[in-house]
């Protein structure tokens, strides 16, 4: 049966190819690139000046904090409670454009939806497709403080506003060190290696990988103390640092939707809480307190923060659980404590840190 | 009867060749009335015709539902776009393909596919056009062309009625996309021939896997029994955590990404994710119903 | 196995290429040790086929004997685990595409599509052959359905076709084109007398224009009325092959001597060689002796000695023995021969 065997040998060739291939991609992927040698501080100096100041691109986040997957978390649920808990699990994808300081555009893109933060000069506009409904935030004076390193003054969570967030202010405290180089969204990349030099914080290392021509994060990683796999990444699969589309930056509400007015300075928009916690104070709320310093930061909010529309939403007690005094949200990298008085205290901590910040105040 | 003069030349030394030149070695051009052939054979039966019209009462349902339901339906409830409806009769298309990707157009491909080879074996007409004679894989490329057909004209059938309910059911209009961006009747026209496309490529690599099954039977039934299952088996996989390392291999797990086609710009990422999954499953599936089939003993 | 005229010799040392394009074919089909096995069972045993270009070959053997196994083996439907196979002095299956168009076929009963009207059935199959010509396809398939007299059913759905309405569309599209070889599995089955007769009529005038017909049946009536040339399977195995008169004579021929002396008879008949049969058969009186093994002595000498040992002859004839005596005692079944 000579002809029968070879057909076989033949049809299998084909997965066998295709396996390969998959293979040397993957290893390609995770190859490491050689490149001239750079200091820990040449690679900081790198990211503070770099040129970048337009992009597109597209950012994936995975957060693998441990936290069960809650299916019913997603559009469509009560809005403004559940998406800061969603961005806690599984993973997600958003496209970025960026043009200057003044204008970005991010899209959350959900399945079969899609959240857009749209920041022109003074204008900001934050739409959701699954209820069509749009918030139009205007009368602020700066839209951000223009002195930022990152091209995205607005708290997009990009790769650069993450490190950004590490870097200033956490940058006591830390060893860094030069990892291995790597290809991210095809483009070479250092790799700055942040590591606490403390033990409070539930932190085990935060690796930054640093364009290697123009000094732009291209991906965060955070690994938790006790986890092999990366708690939180945020990185692009996709980038391109020419200015993207004027007209992505012009929005107009369409007809139908429910449109609500908001002046700065406001509340957070919406889409600011699809950044996870970060213990740097960059989402500046008004009766915000910090205590403690870098990596072991706490973060507090003052008694009635929280409505009780979010406490009485059904997927709030299923994440959160049970503590003396209230109800806590732990994962392996953020804790956070929400009192019944509704006061709130979050950080990259242990919980009886939490706590013991709490009984202080 | 005479023995008739041949009017053609023999292949000469063509029977010289090793055993593997197949049938339908250098004859890929005379392929087309055979295709032409299985299309009209696929077309003329009243079951192709019946689950067409299946599918076609899928947006002319949900329009006359949406038109006699006296409360408009809250935005974020129900499929994607039922609350727009009834403002903009362009998306019921659009709903109608959400709806029917899951689970009725896997159904009517998996009944076309698993038919392909064990329908014809059950019934015996797979000896009489292999002793025609059709090669073994000529047989094989022109099944699965004829299920790609299939594909492409159930998911048109869903688009195509859906616009039409839409037209006559509801006010048209420029229609809003994901991104909140606004585009003009003939734009939203064109994205949803788009999603249609989409639909027809995530069920080509279907088409594939029930062509395999279909070579490994001779009992059709079995064959598209066994490839619905595994279009609602992958979906259900592709929504458990615990095999989240599976999920970026399983063939349906692109098949709801044609929202990306409704976002401002086009994302091509999921559409070209999906293209080179499919490929990759058209691939596999079809060099092991080549392997199978060449080699099966044709005993039906 | 018989097999007596089959010269091997005459094959051996020709390569492929040259038998395939000149030389007039000798064999329609040969064979040589052709072997299928089904997981244990081997439903075909080493056959060494040879079909006589321009016969009429019937290929005899009780059901489940493997006749359509082997002609599955011959058309390349399945693949043999052993042995050759040439079809008009072609290997197959490497030839395949080039000789399945010259042979026309009808294997193990019609099959059609049922939702399709006669006439759309033969024009799918035709078109399934890349080297029928697409412009007389018309013209082809009415002249197929008229030669089988289907033309009053050609448009209707083969759905309410009669089985033997279905069995004359499997030898329409046989005819589709002109063919040099046709194997015809059970050709009548499902036919009434008069279609069985039309059948044969029509596989006789075929023969007559120089095509050659391998036709398989379990029927020696069948055979014996239509065939030049006859293969005889059992179990597996080709036990007899070659022209139906040479079969028929090789049979074992006797005397039938009736007389009242029926001992003595039989000593005179054991002495001189020829061996008494014990016979209980309805149709022999009591004093009558049936014995085998004249082998061409003259009956007359076989007379005066039993004249001469006193036995009073009241009767005495030389008797053949049948076609079917014959492949009785070859298979070891019986045959069904009516029909």
């Amino acid at each position: 049966m000579g002809p029968a065997r070879r057909r076989w040998l033949t049809a299998l060739l084909i997965p066998l190819a295709l396996m390969l291939a998959v293979m040397t991609a993957s290893v390609r992927a995770g190859a490491t690139v050689s490149l001239p040698p750079k200091t820990p501080d040449e690679l900081v100096s790198m990211m503070t000046h770099t040129p970048v100041r337009a992009l597109s691109g597209t950012v994936q986040q995975t957060a693998g904090l441990g936290l069960p997957a809650v299916p019913t978390l997603g559009p469509g649920t009560v809005p403004g409670a559940a998406p800061a808990l969603e961005f806690l699990t599984g993973t997600h994808t958003a496209r970025v454009y960026v043009d200057g300081p003044a204008k970005a555009r991010i899209q959350i893109m959900d399945a079969l939806a899609e959240r857009d933060l749209v920041v022109n000069q003074h204008q900001v506009w934050f739409y959701n497709s699954a209820d069509n409904s749009a918030t139009h935030v205007s009368g602020g004076t700066e839209p951000a403080t223009p002195q930022e390193a990152t091209p995205a003054p607005v708290p997009v969570p990009t790769p650069g506003t993450m490190a950004n967030h590490f870097l200033t202010a956490i940058k006591a405290d830390t060893r860094m060190t030069v990892g291995p180089s790597s290809t991210i969204a095809g483009r070479t990349a250092y790799r700055l290696d942040l590591a606490p030099g403390g033990a409070d914080t539930l932190v085990d290392s935060v690796g930054i990988d640093v364009d290697s021509e123009t000094g732009l994060p291209l991906a965060v990683e955070v690994k938790a103390k006790g986890q092999t796999d990366p708690a939180y990444t945020l990185a692009y699969t996709d980038l391109s640092l020419s200015a993207p589309d004027a007209g992505l930056f012009d929005f107009t509400p369409p007809q139908g939707a429910s449109i609500t007015e908001k002046a700065l300075p406001a509340k957070p928009t919406p889409a600011s809480s699809a950044v996870p916690p970060s213990p740097t104070g960059k989402l500046s709320h008004p009766n915000l307190t910090v205590t403690g310093q870098g990596w072991s930061a706490i973060v507090a909010l003052p008694a009635g923060s929280v409505p009780s529309s979010i406490t009485a939403n059904p997927t709030y007690a299923q994440v959160m659980q049970p503590v003396p005094g209230g109800h806590a949200l732990t994962t392996s990298l953020v804790n956070v404590l929400v009192l019944d008085d509704g006061r709130v205290f979050a950080g990259m901590v242990p919980l009886d840190r939490l706590q013991s910040a709490a009984a202080a105040q | 009867m005479s023995r008739v003069e041949r009017g053609r030349t023999k292949g000469s030394g063509d029977t010289a060749g090793s055993p593997e030149a197949g049938p339908n070695s250098g004859r890929a051009s005379v392929a087309w009335p055979l295709l032409a052939s299985e299309l009209s054979v696929l077309f003329r039966r009243v079951r192709t015709w019946a689950m067409l019209a299946a599918l076609a009462a899928v947006p002319v349902l949900i329009a006359v539902a949406v038109k006699l339901s006296s409360r408009p339906t809250a935005p974020g409830r129900g499929p994607l776009f039922l609350d727009r409806i009834s403002q903009n009769g362009l998306f019921v298309a659009v709903t109608a393909l959400v709806v029917c990707v899951p689970l009725f157009l896997p159904l009517t491909v998996g009944v076309v596919a698993g038919d392909t080879l064990a329908g014809e074996a059950s019934i015996g007409t797979l000896r009489y056009l292999l002793l025609a004679p059709t090669g073994r894989t000529r047989l094989l490329l022109v099944k699965y062309a004829g299920a790609v057909a299939f594909c492409c004209a159930a998911t048109a059938t869903v688009a195509a009625a859906g616009a039409l309910a839409g037209v006559v059911f509801f006010p048209v209009g420029p229609v809003t996309l994901l991104s909140g961006e606004t585009v003009s009747v003939g734009e939203a026209a064109v994205r949803s021939l788009l999603i249609a496309a989409y639909a027809t490529v995530s069920l080509i690599g279907l088409s594939a896997i029930g062509l395999l099954i279909s070579t490994m039977t001779d009992v059709p039934v079995g064959a598209m029994a066994a490839t619905i299952v595994l279009a609602v088996v992958s979906q259900v996989l592709d929504t458990l955590p615990q095999m989240d390392w599976l999920h970026p291999w399983l063939f349906s797990h692109h098949w709801v990404g044609f929202a990306d086609l409704l976002r401002q710009p086009i994302s091509w990422a999921s559409f070209g994710d999906n293209l080179l999954l499919q490929g990759g499953y058209i691939a596999v599936c079809g060099a092991l119903a080549y392997a199978n089939f060449s080699n099966k003993d044709v005993l039906s | 196995m018989s097999g007596t005229w089959r010269d091997r010799s005459q094959q051996s040392g020709q390569s492929p290429h040259q038998d395939s394009v000149d030389l007039p074919d000798r064999w329609a089909i040969e064979t040589q040790g052709l072997t299928k096995r089904f997981g244990g069972r081997i439903a075909v045993n080493g056959i060494d086929l040879a079909v006589p270009a321009g016969s009429v070959f019937g290929f005899l053997g009780p059901n489940g004997s493997g006749k359509t196994t082997t002609i599955r083996l011959l058309l390349g439907l399945a693949s043999a685990n052993s042995g050759d196979v040439r079809v008009l002095g072609k290997k197959m299956p490497a030839a395949l595409a080039s000789v399945l168009s010259d042979v026309g076929a009808l294997v193990e009963g019609p099959g059609f599509y049922p939702f399709l009207t006669g006439a759309d059935n033969l024009r799918r199959l035709d078109s399934a052959d890349p080297l029928a010509p697409s412009e007389t396809r018309k013209q082809r398939i009415h002249e197929a359905l008229d030669q089988v007299g289907l033309s009053h059913a050609a448009k209707k759905k083969v759905r309410a076709y009669s089985l033997g309405m279905k069995q004359r569309l499997g030898l329409a599209n046989a005819l589709l084109r002109p063919r040099r070889l046709l194997v015809l599995d059970e050709p009548t089955n499902g036919l009434d007398p008069q279609g069985t007769r039309e059948v044969r009529g029509l596989i006789r005038s075929l023969a007559a224009g120089g095509t050659t017909v391998f036709v398989s049946s379990h029927l020696l009536a069948e055979v014996e009325q239509m065939c030049t040339h006859v293969g005889v399977m059992s179990v597996g195995r080709l036990v007899a092959q070659g022209p139906l008169e040479e079969l028929r004579s090789a049979g074992q021929s006797g005397v039938r001597v009736l007389t009242p002396d029926v001992d003595r008879a039989k000593n005179v008949l054991t002495r001189l060689g020829l061996v008494p049969q014990p016979w209980d058969g309805p149709s022999l009186a009591a004093d009558a002796v049936l014995a085998t093994g004249l082998d061409g002595r003259e009956p007359e000498t076989v007379v005066a000695a039993l004249v001469a040992d006193g036995v009073r002859v009241r009767g005495f004839s030389v008797e053949s023995a049948s076609l079917e005596d014959r492949f009785l005692s070859l298979t070891g079944e019986g045959f069904d021969v009516a029909g």
